[in-house]
């Protein structure tokens, strides 16, 4: 059962540095041929300085930083009984190859709810705000933990 | 190249976005957890799934229906429109499956003088099944 009191908990920042082949790699696995995504010289012509992470990228430094076994642990969530809720991204500017990215995670909502069946769940939501090496904020990801009872 | 859109060419009630994604296969889902960093073995191997449950095996990582529906978003609107997008996850994916994503426009306004557009998106197997659903907001150009 989550521990309620975590709520607003801030974890270490994860830091990742942002490649080319990184992005086109992401954008093939998913099918996504956009050239915007596979090729400099496309996205230059398009308007981007250069190929634009895709609109779901920032799972790549979330899941290969490789703390989201921590966080879970941390807020004493059983791994077997959660599930992945929602997800959002805000876009504030392009992320593009060569910036280096810091994501802070908070805590910044949890609440036990009942479902119409009632069961109880906790809802546990999850904030990253990445900003790039100049200092600029770039994006924000939230994810939606559910965890079942 | 995207066509740009334009603000007063977009009403509420279009249809946007019409992708169909599929059949899914597994090495799709074993290049996902590659790129994305997500191994969770249910996503790739069958015997594990099955061990916990899937009585067909793996299923997919529901960011990657997560990431199709990008695919969907930024074939539609450049990608450096796209100021906000977020999904329900409402249910479990299969190899094999056609994934259909479609997209209509729920509304539109003038909000801290940018041209926000907003779009709900949805994707469904072929029972018609709901996979992902959800919406993302748009900032476009006005033709003046």
């Amino acid at each position: 059962m989550a521990d309620l009191s975590k709520v607003g908990t801030e974890y270490t920042p994860i830091v990742w540095e942002v490649e080319r082949g990184k992005i086109r790699e992401f954008a093939k696995a998913i099918g996504d041929f956009n050239p915007i995504y596979l090729d400099r010289e496309a996205a230059v012509k398009a308007g981007y300085k250069d190929t634009p992470a895709p609109p779901t990228f920032l799972t790549v430094p979330m899941m290969w930083c490789g703390k989201m076994p921590d966080f879970i642990n941390d807020l004493k969530i059983n791994f077997m009984m959660v599930l992945h809720g929602e997800e959002e991204y805000e876009y504030y500017r392009e992320i593009y190859p060569g910036d280096v990215i810091t994501g802070t995670p908070k805590v910044t909502k949890m609440e036990e709810k009942t479902s119409k069946s009632g069961s109880k769940m906790d809802m546990i939501t999850l904030e990253v705000l990445y900003i790039n090496q100049k200092g600029e904020e770039v994006a924000k990801a939230r994810s939606l933990l559910v965890e079942r009872k | 190249m995207i066509q740009e859109k334009y603000f007063e060419d977009i009403n509420v009630g279009d249809t946007v976005i019409e992708l169909v994604k599929g059949p899914l296969q597994k090495l799709q889902l074993v290049m996902y957890a590659g790129a994305s960093g997500d191994f969770n073995p249910l996503h790739t191997d069958d015997d594990f799934a099955k061990a916990v449950g899937m009585k067909d095996g793996v299923i997919a990582h529901g960011m990657f229906i997560m990431g199709c529906v990008g695919q969907a978003v930024t074939d539609w609107v450049p990608k450096k429109r796209l100021k906000r997008y977020g999904v329900r996850f409402a249910g479990m994916s299969k190899p094999g499956s056609t994934i259909t994503i479609s997209g209509t426009v729920t509304d539109k306004r003038v909000s801290d003088g940018e041209n926000i557009v907003t779009c709900a998106v949805v994707a469904k197997d072929e029972q018609g099944d709901v996979k992902v659903s959800g919406s993302f907001d748009a900032a476009l150009p006005g033709k003046a």
